[in-house]
């Protein structure tokens, strides 16, 4: 049968493209030690991209409010981390294998925290429901945060850490792609669209809106519980602090600047708005050359379209003479660049701060702040609205299968 | 389970101290409440959860702390030769000050960051607020001065406290504390008398061994006592500033109710909470509403930032919006978002929530309480304690 | 005799000291075109809402082929074979058109959760049957030029035509049919009309519909139930409602 071979085939192309991937992060890095970071740099993204997609499941796709994303990527960290130091030492699996079980470990307890909070969700609507789960997500955190078995504050080792997981975590984002895009060429998945597009009249229709809300709040939060294992397997430790509320609304952002539904859209704009931090890391700390001209092309370009699209609105929005109209706009470009230099001037001038190190910490996040204001007032319905044009339009170009094949 | 439950092992409950936490936690509820006022103030009339509502609080607690610098009030200001001295004009002086800032925020925020977004679906306004919350905190973080500050103790001039006592000791067992210290007492200075002070053991009579010997017993005894009767009355000891933290809390909430409820602006305000298109129909200018209400509600914000800092003494950071605000968001859903009343209600019920946790020995779960408050309230009252909860009409 | 697809009995619902339905009882027999009028507010929806499983009676009863099912959840109801359109039209309007008519296919899905997570051969078999099912009763609506349009796209007229659509894709035996001419133009209507009629005799579904132009009900319906202010104020066929005292005075009374 076509469709088997078609299946076949991409997962076999899957699995080379993630291996292969793998062992170029690995040869990097091995030539270079200090390129380590870029592995640690591409796990992370792995486990955000998984991390948005899986709570566009619950936010897009079904339309339940829930901004506590960050609790089941911390159910799932601790679940791993549980398992691994009681379990590793005394089973037979090797340490490859073992990612499995820990992914799947997370899973379940994830799960778990995601029925109970979907439940929930039957009674909620909304911004209450919303309030609901980040609540949840800081109960959660407290109480990690005063048992001494997991660690308290200062974390919890795990004595057992495998720091070559990139292939498990980008099988895992792919996998979470692959369910949610193939859930949503069904009518089952038309079933959680029309949940979240009127509730009353898909249950009108037969659609049992209840176990379509807590389904899509189980599969999301057990994706977010197996990424949280394999971060825990790979970084060897867990704080409840990197999973405070401010991870959850990064993934929320990630969602919503994707456009809601849109799972190419989260996919994009996790990998945007996790590099987006990075590159002031470049060009503070001084990277190599290289790294401070890409980052600072990356951001000019950034600056550029951002710019580009403001000037494109004042004209859309001006109705006026051609002369005002072209006067404004040379206003505005002109102004923008006397102001520049202007600051910078400013800024060269003062000594205290021509003269600070910035705290790359906070600077980052500034700049993750005002990227996510000026992205929002330029394109509030997100980078892809509902649409997942972009990726469908690629596979019609490149005349490839039914995309969305599936590892398992 | 077991390991979940074992903080509920060392559970202590003190019922002496029960009248001390309650008013503890109703001082600190009114600042929530004046905070929780402007979530639901906002919320009522655009229904869009101000998350950088708490970072106006944070400005606030620094818009405070520079007054208080710039009138001396300083780490080396107070070792000065004449130290500069608080009163009340100092304290309004700060007041007003932080809440002129924390307005002149707050309605920059509404007219460059939501009102652009009136018009577009709720998530994204809700990410912009997101947004600015997440710049002013680490804009503060790269500006403001670093590590936590505190406000000099001496900026507040009414640090003296008031003591009421709730229920006296049994005045047999006051008595016989009284008789167990005099003898003590006594037997201290016939000690004094027997033996020199520092003297060794050997070099002591027999008479002073003795006395020695009934001296300590006799100290066991009225400290014994001095707890039972500690334990037997009831007291409540109250800081006069703190006081006056929650006089002016309230009257600002009086004034309050009389703006909402008395004035054109109020009514224009109520018909907005009520229905943001037919008052906009109906003429009234929905735009200066909006900024009277971010103007009022960070206003508020500024006053709870001001004497939280003054008066309760927290210390200030760039973060320090983030846990009290997420807990006065709480208080204003738990009372019934867009609900004026409600939001004073669950700032007080919150705060007494939060002190009786630290009564039972969870102050680890402190801030967790909160959430376990709302949900529940949540589960049994969608709309929240004051709220209502409309069913959809098919 | 045989027991009537649909029969109320008695049916009453309160809505605190609003009684918006208050003891009507009628039998809907298989096959049957039922109207049911009555002035604004007369309880015609509730009645609606209380078949469909959206308000629990406060006391009386409802069965359907025999058995009670006041109070049973909305999509119970629909799987046991009634479906509705809503009066103030509630379709899922950023999905395509096509799309919102399977949804209404999906009560009768075979395949598993797990099939549709792995885009397994069932999963897409069926995919493709209920696309196919939903582009014929797309066809009878008038509406398979505009599958792939958003919903909310569609003209007025047309979103009405598409929610009848969507709830036969139920496949019901009761189609219940709120306001369905509402807001439409004469042409429109006749439009409608001759659907209406396919479907109860082409498809054989039993039809209760909700209306206000008198023209439109008393042309199609065979039995119309009258209501006002929650009661049932008169039954029987169109001839006889027409000339009914009551009647008149019920829709007189509120246009004075
Ligand atoms: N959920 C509810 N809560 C309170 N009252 C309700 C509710 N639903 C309906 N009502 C009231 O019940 C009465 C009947 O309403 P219903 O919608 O059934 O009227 P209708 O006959 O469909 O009128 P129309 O022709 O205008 O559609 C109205 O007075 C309405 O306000
Ligand atoms: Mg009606």
């Amino acid at each position: 049968m076509k469709i088997w071979v078609v299946r076949i085939l991409s997962i076999i192309g899957t699995l080379v493209a993630v291996f292969g991937f793998e062992f170029f992060m690995r040869g990097l890095v091995a030539q270079d030690q200090s390129l380590d970071y870029i592995y640690r740099l591409a796990v992370l993204a792995g486990l955000f991209v998984t991390l948005a997609v899986s709570l566009n499941l619950i936010n897009g796709i079904t339309g339940q409010f829930s901004i506590g994303h960050a609790s089941f990527y911390m159910v799932g960290a601790y679940a791993g981390a549980t398992l691994t130091n009681s379990l590793y030492k005394i089973q037979p699996l090797g340490p490859e294998t073992w990612l499995f079980v820990v992914a799947l470990g997370g899973a379940v307890a994830a799960g778990i925290a995601g029925l109970i909070v979907g439940l929930h969700s039957l009674r909620l609507k909304g911004d209450y429901l919303a309030i609901v789960t980040l609540g949840f997500g800081e109960i959660i955190r407290i109480i990690v945060f005063n048992q001494p078995f997991l660690g308290g504050s200062f974390g919890l080792n795990i004595a057992d850490k495998n720091d070559k997981s990139l292939w498990a975590v980008l099988l895992l984002a792919i996998l979470c792609i692959a369910v949610c895009r193939n859930l949503c060429q069904t009518p089952h998945g038309l079933a959680f669209l029309a949940v979240r597009e009127d509730e009353v009249a898909s249950s009108a229709m037969g659609v049992n809106v209840t176990r379509v809300k807590v389904t899509a709040f189980i599969v999301g939060s057990a994706f977010a519980g197996a990424a949280g294992a394999l971060l825990g397997v790979y970084d060897g430790l867990i704080t409840p602090d990197t999973f405070r509320m401010d991870v959850s609304f990064l993934i929320l952002t990630m969602v919503v600047l994707g456009g809601t539904g849109s799972i190419t859209g989260s996919v994009i704009a996790a990998l945007l708005l996790f590099s987006i931090p990075e590159w002031p890391r470049f060009m503070v700390e001084g990277g190599k050359p290289w790294q401070v001209t890409g980052a600072t092309l990356l951001a000019g370009a950034i600056c550029l379209i951002v710019s580009v699209y403001l000037v494109k609105r004042t004209i859309d929005e001006y109705h006026g003479p051609q002369r005002t109209k072209t006067l404004r706009i040379v206003g505005i470009v002109g102004g923008g660049i006397i102001g520049t230099v202007l600051l910078g001037t400013v800024f060269g001038l003062i000594p205290v701060l021509a003269n600070r190190t910035w705290d790359v910490g906070a600077l980052r996040m500034v700049f993750l702040a005002v990227t996510l204001i000026v992205l929002m007032l330029i394109r509030p319905q997100g980078i892809f609205g509902h649409e997942e044009f972009g990726w469908q339009k690629a596979m019609k170009a490149l005349r490839f299968g039914k995309p969305g094949a599936n590892p398992t | 389970m077991d390991v979940l439950l074992s903080p509920l092992a060392g559970l202590q409950m003190d019922f002496g101290a029960l009248p001390q936490q309650l008013v503890n936690g109703i001082l600190i509820g009114s600042i929530y409440a004046l905070i929780a006022l402007g979530y639901t103030m906002v919320y009522g009339v655009l229904r869009l959860i101000n998350f950088a509502h708490g970072e106006v609080f944070m400005i606030g607690c620094y818009a405070a702390l520079f007054t208080s610098w710039a009138m001396g009030f300083t780490a080396t200001g107070m070792q000065a030769a004449k130290p500069p001295t608080s009163n009340i004009v100092t304290l309004l002086i700060m007041l007003f000050v932080s809440m002129a800032v924390c307005s002149l925020v707050g309605v920059t925020i509404e007219r460059f960051a939501y009102r652009p977004m009136r018009n577009q679906s709720r998530i994204a306004s809700l990410i912009t607020a997101i947004g600015v919350s997440l710049l002013l905190q680490f804009g503060g973080q790269l500006f403001l001065p670093p590590l936590q500050q505190n406000i000099q103790a001496e900026v507040n001039p009414f640090r003296d406290t008031i003591s009421l006592t709730l229920r006296q000791a049994p005045a047999s067992l006051k008595q016989e504390f009284k008789t167990a210290s005099l003898a003590q007492k006594a037997a201290e200075e016939r000690l004094a008398e027997l033996a020199p002070p520092g003297a060794l053991t050997s070099e002591l009579s027999p008479e002073a061994l003795e006395v020695r010997e009934r001296l300590s017993e006799l100290t066991i005894k009225s400290n014994s006592l001095r707890a039972q009767v500690n334990d037997a009355s009831v007291f409540v000891v109250i800081q006069k500033g703190k006081l006056i933290m929650f006089a002016a809390a309230l009257v600002l909430m009086i004034i309050l109710r009389h703006i909402v409820l008395k004035t054109a602006t109020g009514r224009a305000m109520r018909a907005v909470n009520h229905d943001f298109q037919s008052a906009s129909l109906m003429g009234v200018n929905v735009n200066r509403v909006i900024t009277y209400t971010f103007m009022i509600g960070s206003a508020l914000a500024g006053a709870g930032a001001m004497m939280n800092s003054t008066f309760e003494g927290t210390a200030i950071t760039p973060f320090a919006g983030v846990a009290l605000g997420v807990k006065a968001f709480v208080a204003a859903v738990l009372g019934g978002i867009g609900n004026i009343p409600g939001a004073v209600l669950g700032g007080i019920l919150m705060g007494v929530a939060e002190s009786l946790v630290v009564w039972v020995g969870l102050s680890g779960y402190k801030d967790a309480i909160a959430f376990v408050i709302l949900i529940v309230i949540l589960l049994f009252r969608p709309g929240g304690l004051l709220g209502s909860s409309a069913v959809e009409k098919v | 005799m045989t027991t009537p697809l649909l029969s109320l009995d008695e049916a009453t619902i309160k809505f605190g000291g609003l009684t918006a339905v208050n003891k009507v009882s009628f039998d809907i027999e298989r096959g049957d075109l039922f109207g049911l009028i009555g002035p604004n507010g007369a309880g015609k929806t509730t009645c609606f809402n209380l078949i469909t499983g959206v308000y629990k009676p406060t006391s009386g009863k409802i069965l359907f082929k025999g058995s009670e099912i006041g109070g049973t959840p909305p999509n119970r109801i629909a799987e046991k074979g009634i479906c509705r359109t809503f009066q103030n039209i509630r379709l899922f309007p950023s999905l395509s058109v096509v799309e919102n008519v399977m949804v209404g296919a999906f009560l009768r899905h075979k395949t598993n959760i797990f099939s549709a997570f792995l885009y397994l051969p069932g999963a897409i078999r069926e995919t493709e049957q209920f696309r196919a099912q939903a582009m014929a009763l797309l066809e009878v609506v008038d509406l398979a030029d505009v599958a792939l349009a958003r919903a909310a796209d569609l003209p007025y007229g047309k979103q009405r035509r598409l929610e009848i659509a969507r709830a036969m894709a139920t496949q019901p035996d009761l189609l219940l049919l709120d306001e369905p001419a509402a807001g439409m133009n004469p042409q429109e209507k006749e439009e409608l009309h001759l659907v209406v009629r396919r479907i109860r005799d082409e498809f054989q579904k039993t039809v209760l519909l909700i209306e206000h132009d008198m023209r439109f009900v008393m042309g199609l319906c065979e039995k119309i139930v009258v209501l006002d202010h929650g009661e049932e104020i008169a039954a029987g066929p169109p001839e006889a409602i027409r000339n009914d005292p009551k009647v008149i005075e019920a829709y007189l009374g509120e246009a004075v």
